[in-house]
């Protein structure tokens, strides 16, 4: 059974309630995990999925605020959402409600304002409204794994939640505020995750967390945690989400000679300036992150990697965000997620000295995005002529679209082809550039 | 007698300060009850005052082992929370949580290794924890101030293993900038240096480490604003 069917037991649980719901989701792979979950949950009590114009009854909006933008992201869905479904039960959840509980909680247009590690219970809290119960959302269990695999999903790959909060502290970020203390969920727990989201039909897992290289249980680090994720049976592959440039050594590069191990990372760069670095209180410098890059390369040539940047860092000069560039260029990053640097409020980093001006931050995001797309293309056009292993994720007017070992976006026919299912595809050109670029292709099995 | 109803119990992240301990003008330590938590020597926490909207993080001045859990906080002209800080009165309580970092000495390492600890001002809190902690360890503790009288409990270290460098007057050790001191030693290749101050010191004494031929992964940093 596909994972994206509704199962025998759900249908029936969906005609006993009749009250639909619609979800929103901004940020990180980790909320759309943490949306994902919740959408199991609700779907299982039987909640009806619906899209947020169709009027729902509950609409839960997960929000982020790692940013300004993300932040007035949030704020212009949270708004939107009140307008659509006036009558609706709205519940704000996520990092922003961490970040602006109070200011939310006071906003009438929201019913529930729930914390990141009350987010779990948000079904119970929605269930006890509507059956006239007074619940707040501070009585709810503090548990931030209490998750369900995913089993109904809005996605075709699920993402397996392995860990929470971050210790770091850089400068810049505000998630330790919003997400806690680096919090690791037990081996057991993860191992059985991810064997019923296998059970539940997902072809590709993507382990996430805040900080999934911090990962401790007792003795067992990152690379151990993978290492046993991989030998769990079953037809499926596994995909790490962002991923500090630290902490993790030899064994980490050999598990990519796994077959279920797809080589990509997303290595979070985010200055090539070893002064920047220093003032973002990153745990690393240039030379090691080229270090990490290339243990990788020697072993993996067609390694993919893609990266976070942040441009415009207090204090970063034109010979700082150069050196940005050449990193940039020098390791062949086929995707830079740039991010103007923005202040959140309590953070080190605001109370810096020479905050750079917004025009020169807009010059320099625009740089960095340039040269992005043009390391894709020419990474993307090396596998002209070669073949990916493609997962479908959906067929639109007959072209199947998905993704590659290496993490490019391919279509190809799909003559007959089905969703939720892997086929060896030829690559035979590049189309377009940016957010749009993709590889064609012809199926070959 | 407490106050407390037999059924109320105190926030375990509430401390009462127990002593404002004044070591220059404008640098103080804040010492606070034994921690209530397990730490390493090396770690931060992250302190607040009770009733206040801010907080700042802090590395821990005193030992793993010691009766108080000690901060180093020098006051910032103008600041908002460092004037508070100094301001507080012993019984008056603050808010800790923690602690948090990576950086720091394990009780293995300190038995073997050779170390280098170089730190700007309050960036010493890290190293004094440290040797308070590993009362054996061999270590050369480089400090880096503008006077002599910023050396923080100097008579807490062996005086052939302290060296102030002092950039504004010449009662220090060295008197100059603690790159420039930097610049003129010679270490083991084995040393493991741990670096603790403000980004630019940390970036120039990473750069003459380099220089001199030592790898990025014996060197450790910690930047303190």
């Amino acid at each position: 059974m596909s994972a994206l069917q509704i199962k025998a037991e759900d249908l029936s649980v969906v005609k006993n309630n009749n009250k639909t719901v619609a979800f929103k989701t901004l940020g990180c792979r980790l909320n759309q995990y943490e949306t994902d979950a919740l959408v199991t949950d609700f779907s299982q009590a039987g909640y009806e999925l619906v899209d947020y114009n169709a009027e729902p009854d509950v609409v839960i909006v997960n929000t982020c605020t790692v940013t300004n933008q993300s932040d007035q992201k949030s704020r212009s869905v949270i708004s939107q959402t009140a307008r659509k479904a006036k009558n609706a039960v709205v519940v704000v959840t996520g990092c922003m409600a961490n970040n602006f509980k109070q200011k939310l909680e006071s906003q009438e247009n929201i019913t529930f304002v729930v914390e990141n590690n009350r987010k779990s219970s948000i079904l119970t809290l929605v269930d006890a409204h509507f059956s006239g119960e007074i619940v707040h959302p501070d009585q709810l269990p503090q548990d931030v794994f209490r998750y369900q695999p995913v089993r109904k999903s809005l996605h075709t790959r699920s993402a397996v939640k392995i860990q929470d909060g971050c210790d770091n502290y850089c400068t810049f970020c505000i998630i330790p505020m919003v997400r806690g203390r680096a919090t690791s969920r037990p081996v057991a727990e993860v191992l059985e995750s991810v064997r019923m989201t296998v059970e539940n039909g997902f072809k590709e897992l993507v382990i996430t967390g805040v900080n999934i290289g911090r990962y401790e249980d007792g003795t067992v680090r990152f690379e151990d945690l993978l290492s046993m994720i991989l030998e769990v049976p079953g037809d499926f592959r596994v995909r790490i989400s962002s991923l500090e440039p630290d902490g993790f050594g030899d064994e980490f590069v050999k598990l990519f000679a796994h077959p279920k191990l797809m080589p990509h990372l997303h290595l979070c760069l985010q200055s090539g300036s070893d002064k920047t670095l220093l003032r973002m209180r990153r745990m690393y410098d240039l030379t090691q992150f080229r270090r990490t890059i290339k243990k990788f390369r020697d072993v993996y040539p067609e390694f993919n990697f893609t990266t976070d940047v942040i441009v415009g860092f207090p204090g970063e000069t034109d010979e700082e965000f150069e050196q940005t560039m050449e990193a940039v260029a020098e390791f062949n990053f086929s995707h830079v997620h740039t991010f103007k640097y923005s202040v959140r409020k309590g953070t080190r980093a605001e109370r810096l000295e020479n905050h750079v001006a917004e025009k020169i931050k807009v010059a320099r995001s625009l740089s960095v995005r340039e040269l992005s797309v043009k390391n894709q293309i020419s990474y993307f056009a090396s596998f002209i002529g070669k073949t990916q292993d493609v997962l479908i994720e959906k067929i639109t007017n007959g072209i199947a679209n998905g993704y590659g070992q290496h993490y490019i976006p391919i279509r190809f026919k799909a003559s007959g082809a089905q969703k939720n299912t892997v086929h060896s595809v030829k690559l035979t050109e590049i189309i377009g550039d940016d957010e749009d670029c993709y590889l064609l292709g012809e199926i070959i099995a | 007698m407490s106050l407390l109803r037999p059924d109320m119990k105190m926030d375990e992240s509430f401390y009462k300060v127990e002593e404002i301990r004044q070591l220059t003008g404008n640098t103080f330590s804040i010492k606070l009850p034994k921690a209530r938590f397990a730490f390493k020597a090396g770690q931060h926490i992250s302190l607040g005052i009770v009733g206040g909207n801010q907080s700042r993080e802090y590395s821990i001045y005193s030992g793993e082992n010691d009766e108080n859990l000690e901060v180093l906080v020098k006051e910032v002209e103008n600041g908002y929370f460092t004037p508070q800080l100094r301001r507080l009165k012993a019984g008056r309580m603050v808010e800790v949580h923690g602690p948090f970092g990576k950086f720091g000495m394990e009780p293995e390492n300190a038995k073997t290794g050779k170390f280098v600890f170089i730190a700007s001002g309050t960036g010493i809190a890290p190293f004094r924890s440290i040797v308070r902690t590993f009362p054996d360890i061999d270590y050369t503790l480089i400090h880096g101030v503008r006077y002599s009288i910023e050396a923080y409990d100097s008579h807490e270290y062996e005086s052939n293993r302290y060296v102030v460098c002092t950039s504004r007057d010449n009662k220090g050790t060295y008197h100059g900038r603690l790159t420039s001191y930097l610049k003129s030693c010679t270490f083991a290749p084995e040393t493991q240096f741990d670096l603790c101050g403000n980004s630019n010191m940390i970036f120039e004494a990473l750069e003459i480490l380099k220089e001199k031929g030592f790898d990025r992964d014996q060197i450790h940093c910690e930047v303190y604003f």
